[in-house]
């Protein structure tokens, strides 16, 4: 819906002239956007970028700073399929060579962290820029769980935030990203969700991650695991069965990866005694229906970890890998109503966290744990091809 | 002399083809074979009307059956041919995910509309043949279409129920109620009685039984259902009320023991 223009006086300069970066910043509290400003101040010359926002420019903003009024949206917690087309429509207005997308909260990346992700699209000609970011060992758990290890198996990816909320792009990249967002039907804007990096593959294009150091991670306005983990792992789900001819053919994942930093390892075995008992009710409950998906191994194995103590839980890699790859195929094969798929997932995925914590308190690296969640899945990748093209073969 | 003789013996065998027991036995033979021949030929007569109308149902079945089958192959072509799957995908999101796809509902919805216009048409033209035959015009066809109607019913009853008690199961297991299960069968139970008053209810059978009979069911049902929740949540309730009571005019606090409102774990 458009409105007014919010920042008319900066807008007039801004208008029709080449730039090196257009910095397109995604809705967000004021206090947010201010630092923001300041930090791309910091890090680039104000000739050199462009600044398409919706959000109110502050009283204090210098003038030599160019910022365009993009149409009004709704705040959300990541980047919407409408950031894509605006930064694409804005940045071919003004022939930008380099697109940087900074989701809500980005005020809490440092300028450093803004011009490596510039940089690495305008001088190392990178088409998709990921960021790296360090979050808390307790962060972001579906996507160490689920969304990056499935994406590394599936599509030769080392990207470590396949859901990443900030990126850096080239025009073409930015150009495809765009042409994906306008196909999605204006009733589902709001919820759908891009998956850049598996556009970037499917286009043949240059990914690269940077890192970026610490990040505040907005929250969903409903945080609520039940209905976050269907509609992320339901978008992936999809976009991999959009994309199975692709990722069927055999890739060779890159080798280099950077070195981690591990921060804030803070303690969360209080929530493990929670987490396996929602499991064990579930699988006290739900047989019935996970039998309609799982193999009989994973059933009997998933039997055996519910009799552990909470204490000594853990959800061995290589069962997880599979449970993933066989809701995967049920979701592709329509096994089940598919919310009802993903709602049989949620105990699974909790039996996973449970697991990840005490494996942590063991004093196993959190990153080490999840490195090796990433290699059962491409050491079981095999399985997903083969059940993907003869699905009756259940019980192999 | 020989005259008056045969006069006599005439005489007689008059008077014995006239002997009561004899002239009965007679008759009912004769009545019974020609109630049996005239009962024969009503059958017959009838099956001769009903055959052709026989006939023509199954022709009618037959045939729309075959275009059905040939109209849903035409049509799963095409939809696979124009991506039907994926715009429907883009349009509506995940929301709407039944277990089969878009362009295989289309093609089956084809092929069974064929169907039940072949058996529409059939049972017309039987029951059209049926009444001519017949000497009393008796229809088939509104009692036929009450059938249909009640197993449809029947089958959209049981596959709401069992959509409905695994959703609530789901639910409730990843809410962490404890009587999970005891809510998706109290759910599936309530839609199957449902189900089965409307089927009886639509073939008019059992009249007042019925409606009474569901009323006690449902009643029941519903009042297990309350027990079981109410027994199983009296905790979460009586620490409800005890915050309530402790902190009157504040806001009610009650401890949440969900996994899913984690203090330390941020699952995205």
């Amino acid at each position: 819906m458009a409105t007014a223009n919010p920042i008319p006086d900066n807008t007039q300069t801004a208008e029709n002239t080449a730039t090196d970066l257009l910095v397109l910043v995604t809705p967000m509290a004021p206090e947010h956007f201010k630092g923001v400003l300041a930090n791309l101040e910091s890090a680039f010359s104000p000739d050199s970028f462009v600044v398409a926002t919706q959000n109110e420019l502050p009283a204090d903003v210098p003038s030599s700073l160019r910022v365009v009024a993009t149409p009004q949206a709704n705040a959300a917690w990541s980047l919407k399929p409408i950031d894509f087309v605006n930064a694409a429509r804005y940045g071919r207005e003004h022939e930008a060579k380099a697109f940087l997308i900074l989701g809500p909260e980005a005020d809490s990346l440092s300028p450093l962290a803004l011009r490596s992700l510039a940089d690495a699209v305008l001088k190392a000609s990178i088409d998709l820029a990921v960021p790296h970011y360090s979050l808390p060992s307790h962060a972001g758990l579906i996507n160490s769980a689920i969304l990056y290890p499935l994406t590394r198996a599936a599509f030769a990816s080392r990207v470590r935030f396949p859901l990443s909320i900030d990126l850096g792009m080239s025009p073409r990249m930015a150009e495809r990203l765009a042409g994906v967002a306008s196909a999605i039907s204006p009733a589902i804007q709001a919820e759908a969700l891009l998956w850049p990096v598996n556009e970037a593959v499917a286009a043949g294009f240059v990914t690269d991650e940077v890192d970026v150091g610490s990040r505040a991670m907005p929250q969903p306005s409903d945080p609520d695991v039940n209905s976050l983990l269907s509609l992320i792992t339901g978008s992936l789900f999809a976009d991999i069965e959009a994309k199975a001819a692709l990722w069927q053919r055999p890739r060779r994942p890159p080798l280099i990866r950077r070195p981690t930093v591990e921060v804030d390892q803070s303690d969360g075995t209080e929530e493990v005694a929670h987490m396996v008992a929602a499991f064990q009710l579930a699988n006290a409950n739900l047989q019935e229906i996970w039998s309609l998906v799982l193999p009989p191994n994973s059933l009997l194995s998933l039997r055996r970890c519910s009799t552990l103590d909470p204490a000594a839980f853990r959800m061995p890699d290589d069962l997880w890998a599979r449970i993933v790859y066989d809701f995967l195929i049920a979701y592709r094969l329509r096994t089940i109503n598919r919310g009802h798929l993903l709602g049989t997932l949620i105990p699974l995925y909790l039996a996973w966290v449970a697991g990840h914590i005490n494996v942590m308190a063991s004093g196993t690296p959190a990153e080490r744990h999840i490195e090796a969640v990433a290699a059962a899945f491409e050491a079981d990748k095999p399985y997903l091809v083969a059940r993907w093209r003869w699905p009756d073969r259940f019980n192999s | 002399m020989q005259l008056s003789t045969n006069n006599s013996m005439q005489a007689a065998t008059q008077n014995i083809t006239a002997l009561p027991g004899y002239s009965e036995d007679v008759s009912i033979w004769h009545h019974m074979s020609e109630a049996l021949h005239q009962s024969l030929y009503r059958v017959l007569t009838l099956l001769i009307a009903v055959l052709p109308g026989i006939l023509a149902f199954f022709v009618a079945l037959l045939v729309f059956a075959t275009a059905g089958v040939l109209i849903s192959w035409v049509l799963r072509r095409c939809l696979s041919w124009v991506k039907f799957d994926a715009r429907i995908a883009q349009k509506s999101g995940t929301d709407w995910a039944p277990a089969s796809s878009p362009t295989e509902i289309v093609a089956r919805a084809s092929f069974w509309i064929c169907v039940l216009l072949g058996l529409i048409i059939g049972v017309s033209a039987f029951d059209t043949s049926y009444a001519t035959g017949a000497p009393l015009p008796i229809s088939l066809l509104p009692y036929l279409t009450h059938a249909v109607g009640a197993a449809l019913l029947l089958i959209a009853g049981v596959v709401v129920a069992r959509f409905l008690a695994r959703s609530v199961l789901i639910s409730a297991v990843n809410a962490q109620l404890q009587y999970a299960r005891i809510l998706s069968l109290g759910v599936k139970w309530l839609v199957l009685v449902l189900t089965a008053a409307m089927v009886l209810d639509h073939l008019q059978v059992g009249g007042n039984i019925v409606e009474l009979a569901f009323g006690i069911l449902f009643g029941g049902i519903v009042l297990t259902l309350a027990l079981a929740v109410g027994l199983g949540s009296r905790d979460l309730v009586s620490r409800s009320l005890e915050s309530h009571v402790e902190h009157t005019g504040e806001r009610t606090h009650i401890p949440d023991e969900v996994p899913t409102a984690s203090r330390h774990i941020r699952h995205f």
